[in-house]
């Protein structure tokens, strides 16, 4: 078994069922894609739901700002609650939910437009024009992004200008500009090079002081490195669930061990 | 995998790492076969283009003159004419004797001596065109002498021409019985006009008689003359005398540089004064020293001595008791010519006209005043003529001699301003873009302004997209970002079989069809059009305020099938409405009656005092939209698909609404793609001709009014080219309006090609 390098969990203030998923089931079409999860997400720790390709991670992560709704033809059961609250919950707008859960997609997505405009995109989009406000909150968040220093002599041109590993962190700052509570990473890093990688890696610690993050990753190490607690999926199921020093150093179901160690996958 | 593992590998031929050369040949001429398809289409393109310049080119050059050798006349020479291959010019001597004269060496071959029984020839004239000399006699008499020529041709194919000249009966048409000193003669369709000059007590007195023409039993003509009535009495200063071929008209040029106008009054039978004008009035020297009728006879050319010119012309004005009668007026002021204007004479066939000035002759262009050509002028050059077909001109001068030139001009009308100039035609009130092309008659000036032809492809274009680009642009959105994939897998390929219907049958639709709908329910029409732009506004902004529990109910890329029978109802309330509308807004007083009448159309002519066409711009709008519509729509609809998933997903995840999504994100992303997709629906609608044709009145006018028809370039050339003349001025005009809308559209094309460019730099997607 390789050992795996473990941060120590570290137990901060907050909700421990911030986010509560209740034996949720999803579909597509006639497809089950996941079943009965149960989980908690505690506030401003990072989760990483690990597990081999097809295992239902992404679609559980998406299921959290609700981005498969776009999709034909799906059906869940069972709840997800974000502080307290069904994200199902008729009442509630999916563009507000969107607001407060930020994503970050596998490939990075900047639009077509300048690094700056990618920035308050989320601040354009609620109607926001104060000037002073976009260029602070445009500074913030690509500093919080690590981004400022390489790209505050060009913010006016085009995001597709930049580097693979500066768009993913530009798309990390376009997600924190809008001051979500809870950030969805979809395998952020699987096209980066290991700077870009570690670069990111590191924002997520900075970012988790206010933020609450989940990420799907394909790789041990990350998850080991980045998160708090770690989910292990294997064909539409949870398989475990714990902190991520459990599940790396004394997982309790097999399967988990097999996966970790690299031994199927 | 374990039981392979331990198998040894087996060694392979090391010629797999050979490329095969097939493989080698076949990538390299395919490589070829490509670069010469698409090179091959650049030619083509090219090649159109040089075809199309190179049918317009000749409209541009000048006339071709060529001399021709001269012939050295026997005797003085007081008249000429030629037939009419100008190979047998005769000459008339003062004696009345006519002489047939070889071209070739200038031999006399005949001497036909008219038998006049004592009397005694005092003036003649000759008329080449007609064949006609006339003889003026002592006695106060004429008589026409007319010649004709029998063509035979050897049995080598040789052209021999024998002339026959025939004597008429003398006809006394003047009132005095002393001698002709000048005669003219006009022939028209309604009767002739004989006009006689001839001297009281040291005096001109002029006579005009009318010949009427009596056809007997056996087709026997005889003429008869009416009653000749003294023009311009008392006038003791005649410079000059027109005669306009019309046979109604005297003009009488005054030393005093005025010129009398003498009309026949039908009721009076008789020649009276109806204008006086002056040309030149407003220079410094209105001394005329020239003056000459332009073939078609209503139109004159004066020059003074400084060689200014000025054309006037018979049309249309207001008098000052409002009525609007045929007077002459100034209608151009041609170029200045280069020495003293001698002699005016026009050409046959056409506006043109040749100036004997100074040392040169110049011959010009009366409608557009360009010059045609310009050469050395022989000397004391004292009548040109030309010959019928225009290819030949022949001068008289006063050293005895006929200086012969062969003329090749086959577009003397042809010029820039012609094409795209404001021209003031002879008979037209004021100066204005005309096409015209043909009519009726030989003498009718033909018009060829590609303005109006510009103006109604600008037209038709205009209304086809300011229909078609609202549908086809928000269709394609919608069924692109909103509508469920199932049924824009129906949708897509219904309007790719609508791309693919045949103009010509949306053309028959909208002539048969649409045109008598359209003109019967105009408002309901409108009705329908206004209404729905707020309707679906309402609607969305009702349902955007429905609970969120409600609006559950129906899953997104659905609702239009709710929102269909609400449509469905207001279009019918909407359409049910038009007439109340109509009657409501839109009443007339009919002007004899005073009855009050409910119709737009009446309303329209009214108020706007333009015209109301059944076949208008909105019939063409509409039947061209639906053409233009369905290519818009689908490359439209491509270019927003194609904006990758990830850019939709990574906006919505930001908490943005679908519309946002749409109007931030996907529109500009694929906005190259929807620029390229209103060029091609532009590029259909300038190029649509069939459409064009069969729904409107294919009427050249220059009309910003939404209920007048059109007719476009395309149009023009598929209706006009097959009766237009190979290489003539009409035909190579018609190919000069197909060189320009190829020269607009390649323009517009590359414009929005460079814009497209640019868009595409600005919003490309890696």
């Amino acid at each position: 078994m390789t050992r795996l390098k473990v941060r120590p969990s570290t137990e901060r203030g907050g909700r421990k069922d911030y986010i509560s998923i209740k034996n949720f089931g999803f579909w597509y079409g006639s497809k089950k894609a996941l079943e009965s999860i149960s989980l908690d997400i505690p506030e401003r720790q990072v989760v990483a739901f690990i597990g081999p390709s097809g295992c239902g991670k992404s679609t559980l992560l998406r299921n959290l700002n609700r981005m498969n709704d776009l999709v034909d033809n799906i059906r869940h059961e069972g709840d997800i609650q974000i502080d307290s609250r069904s994200i199902y919950d008729p009442g509630l707008e999916v563009i507000s939910l969107r607001r407060r859960v930020g994503m970050v997609f596998q490939k990075s997505n900047p639009f077509p437009k300048s690094i700056f405009e990618n920035v308050v995109y989320a601040l354009r989009v609620v109607g926001v024009r104060d000037r002073a406000l976009l260029e602070e909150v445009c500074e913030t968040s690509l500093r919080k992004a690590a981004l400022w220093d390489e790209v505050k002599d060009r913010l006016h041109d085009s995001a597709l200008g930049l580097s693979g590993g500066q768009m993913q962190r530009l798309c990390i700052a376009r997600a924190i500009a809008n001051r979500p509570e809870i950030l969805l990473m979809d395998e952020p890093c699987s096209a980066l090079d290991p700077i870009a990688t570690g670069k990111i890696e590191e924002l997520i610690h900075e970012l988790k002081e206010q933020f609450t993050i989940v990420i799907v990753t394909h790789s041990m190490q990350q998850a080991a490195r980045v998160s708090d607690r770690t989910a292990f999926f294997y064909l539409g199921k949870q398989v475990e669930y714990d902190t991520t020093e459990k599940i790396f150093m004394n997982p309790s179901q097999p399967q988990t061990e097999a996966y970790i160690s690299g031994r199927f996958g | 995998m374990d039981s392979s593992d331990k198998k040894p590998l087996q060694p392979l031929d090391e010629s797999r790492f050979q490329v095969s050369p097939w493989t080698l040949r076949v990538d390299t001429w395919m490589g070829r076969l490509i670069s010469f398809g698409g090179i091959s289409v650049v030619l083509a393109v090219l090649g159109m283009l040089v075809f199309l310049v190179w049918q317009v080119v000749p409209l541009f050059t000048g006339a071709k003159v060529t001399s021709q050798p001269e012939l050295r006349l026997p005797a003085a020479v007081v008249a000429f004419g030629e037939d009419e291959y100008g190979a047998l010019p005769f000459i008339g001597l003062a004696d009345g004797t006519i002489k047939f004269l070889q071209s070739s060496d200038g031999a006399v071959t005949e001497t036909w001596t008219p038998e006049l029984a004592g009397r005694h020839v005092s003036a003649v004239r000759a008329y080449s065109r007609q064949g006609l000399v006339l003889l003026g006699l002592d006695d106060g008499s004429v008589q026409f002498a007319k010649i004709t020529y029998r063509v035979e041709f050897t049995s080598q194919g040789d052209r021999h021409l024998s002339p026959q000249v025939k004597l008429e009966k003398p006809l006394t048409v003047g009132k005095l019985t002393s001698p002709v000193r000048d005669a003219w003669v006009a022939q028209s369709a309604n009767g002739s006009l004989v006009v006689l000059q001839q001297e009281l007590n040291g005096h001109p007195v002029l006579t005009a008689t009318r010949l009427l023409e009596r056809k007997g039993l056996g087709g026997r003509v005889t003429v008869i003359p009416g009653t000749p009535s003294v023009v311009a009495e008392g006038v003791t200063d005649i410079a000059e005398v027109l005669v306009p071929s019309t046979a109604d008209t005297v003009l009488v040029r005054r030393r005093s540089h005025e010129v009398l106008v003498y009309n026949y009054n039908e009721n009076t039978e008789a020649f009276a004064l109806t204008q006086t004008f002056k040309p030149f009035a407003n220079t410094a020297q209105p001394e005329i020293s020239s003056a000459g009728l332009i073939f078609g006879n209503v139109s004159a050319v004066f020059a003074n001595r400084q060689g200014a010119q000025e054309v006037w012309s018979l049309y249309p004005q207001k008098q000052p008791d409002g009525r609007s009668l045929r007077r002459w007026g100034l209608i151009h002021e041609g170029e200045t010519l280069p020495g003293v204007p001698q002699g005016i004479f026009p050409a046959e066939g056409n506006k043109c006209y040749l100036v004997v000035a100074g040392d040169r002759l110049q011959i010009r262009n009366m409608t557009t005043g360009s010059l045609r050509w310009e050469g050395p002028a022989p000397k004391g050059v004292q009548q040109v003529i030309f010959s019928r077909n225009y290819e030949r001109f022949t001068a008289l001068t006063s050293e005895g001699k006929l200086v012969r030139w062969k003329l090749e001009d086959r577009y003397p009308e042809a010029s820039w301003s012609t094409f795209f100039g404001k021209i003031w035609y002879e008979g037209a009130t004021e100066p204005a873009y005309t096409w015209q092309s043909s009519s009726g008659s030989d003498e009718f000036e033909a018009k060829y302004s590609l303005v109006p032809l510009f103006y109604g492809t600008v037209k038709g274009t205009f209304y086809a997209l300011i229909f078609a680009l609202p549908i086809a642009l928000l269709s394609a959105i919608y069924v692109s970002q909103f509508l469920r994939p199932e049924y824009r897998n129906i949708v897509k390929p219904v309007m790719e079989i609508m791309a693919s219907l045949p103009s010509v049958v949306l053309g028959f639709l909208a002539g048969l069809w649409l045109a008598p709908l359209v003109d019967t329910h105009l408002i309901s029409i409108f009705c329908v059009i206004l209404i729905l732009a707020p309707l679906g506004l309402l609607v969305g902004a009702i349902w955007a305020g429905l609970p969120q529990p409600w609006r559950r109910q129906v899953k997104p890329g659905l609702e239009f099938v709710w929102f269909l029978p609400i449509l469905a109802i207001f279009v019918t309330l909407a359409w049910q409405l038009g007439p109340w509308v109509e009657s409501l807004l839109f009443t007339v007083k009919e002007g004899q009656t005073g009855t009050a009448i409910v119709d737009f159309r009446e309303w329209w002519r009214q108020v706007s005092t333009l015209g109301y066409d059944a076949r208008n711009c909105l019939v063409v709008g509409f039947a061209m939209g639906f053409a233009v519509i369905p290519l818009i729509f689908t490359i439209a609809e491509d270019a927003l698909s194609n904006v990758p998933q990830s850019l939709v997903s990574g906006s919505l995840a930001l908490g943005a609404s679908r519309w946002q999504t749409v109007w931030k994100v996907v529109l500009p992303t694929a906005l190259s793609g929807i620029i390229s997709a209103v060029m091609i629906g532009f590029g259909r609608a300038i190029g649509e001709t069939m459409i064009v044709v069969m729904a409107t009145g294919n009427t050249a006018i220059m009309e910003a009014n939404p209920f007048s028809g059109m007719r476009t370039l395309s149009a023009n050339i598929a209706v006009e080219l097959p009766e237009a003349p190979a290489g003539q001025t009409h035909y190579r005009t018609l190919f000069l309006g197909a060189c320009c809308l190829f020269i607009l559209t390649f323009v517009i094309n590359t414009l929005a090609e460079i814009l497209r460019q640019r868009v595409r730099d600005r919003y490309k997607v890696i």
